[in-house]
């Protein structure tokens, strides 16, 4: 094998995944940010908003892409806004520890749902693997490049939200100083609504790239929930932009890795880097917020 | 009656009740200082004016009308703001987007970009740092900042606490200038806590004395300021 292309290779791999994991980290840390607590059922909007693709092209519907992706979506979006409202807006003044657990069970619940519902088994949504474009020794198929491209428009969209829009600067108003957002007249219902839903959004179209690049299972939540944790922390968490950096960094580390150990390990790389960073900063799940 | 009233508020924390009846009253365009040593529940009075903490009895009225039950943002779509004490500015957000905040309550973008402008006029001190984030400013610019991003919806009323609290003499002068030039242009109504009575008094019309949680003494501010029993007790002799 030519050693330069390989490297290359690893490196566009690494960036692939990166965008996904930017995705998902940037969802979570937007919650973070907004209700300040680590919602570890994030992991769960991730793998229905796979599903929900899924069942929409599926026997009986087996709806046109472009009809399903926004039915998915939208359920994806339904189904955060759900959660908060089921589980987490009785629970807003409570302390940390109950959300954390609250959250642990819900996504227990959420990813035995779905086993119940589709079985354990690995899916795939059924599009044929076409050949992949070459150029400088590097191969990238359509659908890879549809999940850079994908990734990037997400990317600007959360951009032009959060610095151009009313609302998401109302977003960060609140992650920055709640008394002084409803002080200022802004409903924080709404904005805590919105946010909800732009994470789920993020969650799900994430989740859907991801099971186009590799395939569905209901375990994907979980892996990909750790994945964007230690990417938000890597960045900050509550940090929008710190979340985006650190996704493109779990995914570089992952693949670059693989040139050295097996690539069953690959999962364990952001394991190792979350746990050194929870060494030196305990206080992100314990303590009060960092900023 | 155009001003805003708090009448025999009864309020606190928890278990703890810090105001026993405490009224104060502040009539259209007056400045009204609530003066008081620490812990007489001066913030409190301002916070449940506001609705922050929710009254447990004793009724709020602005402009005749009972508005206990409100909560804070719907004060705000009345006409009523709050620049709380200490961190009052949102940091993250720069000069620009503190103002666009402020303000929420009104319908189009439009709107807001003209009510920016007509602050700048009047604050022309932020006008250089728009682009910076708040968290940048001194102390004094964010107070400024807090008074300004107020100013954006034009409100009728302002409760400030302790709006010279840590500030440099000469941006203490600069707050209290520019308070006296809003309630001077548009007769907006001001009700401040204040722990430097001195320079509080000195610009209000009238003024109470929040002692254990009731209002003790009331009366104009020049007269508070000479009254022999509030200089020995609150000006320091």
């Amino acid at each position: 094998m030519d050693s330069l292309p390989y490297y290359l290779q690893t490196v566009v791999n690494g960036i692939l995944a990166g965008c996904i994991y930017a995705l998902f980290a940037m969802g979570l840390t937007l919650i973070y940010g907004v209700l300040n607590f680590v919602n570890f059922a994030h992991g769960e909007l991730i793998m229905w908003g796979a599903y929900f693709l899924y069942l929409a092209m599926a026997e009986p519907f087996a709806l046109p892409l472009y009809a399903a992706v926004p039915l998915a979506l939208g359920m994806t979006a339904l189904l955060g806004a759900a959660m908060d409202f089921a589980l987490f807006k009785p629970l807003r003044k409570a302390n940390r520890l109950t959300l954390l657990i609250a959250a642990i069970g819900l996504s227990f619940f959420l990813r035995n749902a779905a086993q119940l519902f589709w079985g354990a088994q690995v899916r795939t949504y059924g599009f044929e693997i076409r050949q992949g474009y070459r150029w400088l020794g590097v191969s990238l198929t359509p659908q890879q490049l549809a999940i850079i491209a994908i990734s990037l428009i997400c990317i600007c969209g959360v951009y032009l939200l959060f610095f151009k829009s009313r609302m998401g600067k109302s977003m960060r108003a609140l992650a920055d100083n709640l008394d002084l957002a409803r002080i200022s007249g802004i409903h924080t219902g709404k904005v805590i609504l919105s946010a909800w839903i732009i994470s789920s959004l993020l969650a799900g179209v994430g989740g859907i790239l991801m099971a186009l690049d590799t395939n569905l299972n209901p375990e994907m939540g979980v892996v990909n929930l750790i994945k964007a944790f230690a990417a938000t922390l890597i960045g900050g968490v509550g940090n929008l932009w710190g979340a985006l950096i650190g996704g493109l960094i779990i995914g570089l580390a992952e693949n670059i890795a693989v040139l050295f150990i097996s690539p069953g390990y690959k999962d364990a790389v952001a394991f190792v880097i979350m746990v050194i960073i929870l060494l030196a900063r305990p206080y992100v799940v314990t303590d009060k917020r960092t900023d | 009656m155009k001003g805003m009233e708090g009448r025999d508020i009864v309020a606190g924390y928890g278990k703890i009740e810090v105001l026993h009846g405490a009224s104060v009253r502040a009539g259209q365009g007056e400045i009204v200082c609530i003066i008081g040593p620490n812990g007489s529940g001066k913030s409190t009075l301002l916070k449940s004016l506001f609705g922050l903490i929710m009254p447990r009895e004793g009724a709020v009225l602005f402009a005749g009308r009972d508005i206990t039950r409100l909560a804070p943002e719907e004060k705000v779509r009345l006409g009523i703001a709050f620049i709380p004490q200490g961190r009052n500015v949102f940091t993250s957000l720069t000069v620009r987007e503190n103002l666009e905040m402020g303000g929420t309550p009104l319908d189009h973008e439009r709107e807001v970009r003209r009510a920016i402008d007509e602050v700048l006029e009047a604050y022309p001190l932020l006008k250089d740092k728009l682009r910076y984030p708040a968290g940048n400013l001194s102390g004094g610019e964010k107070q400024l900042l807090a008074l300004a991003r107020a100013d954006m919806v034009k409100p009728q009323v302002i409760l400030m606490d302790e709006p010279s609290i840590g500030l440099a003499p000469r941006m203490i002068e600069e707050v209290y200038e520019q308070i006296k030039a809003i309630n001077a242009k548009r007769s907006v109504t001001f009700l401040i806590v204040e722990q430097n009575a001195r320079k509080a008094l000195s610009i209000a019309h009238r003024g109470y004395v929040l002692d254990l949680g009731v209002t003790r003494i009331e009366d104009s501010g020049a007269e508070l300021l000479n009254n022999e029993e509030v200089k020995k007790l609150y000006l320091g002799g």
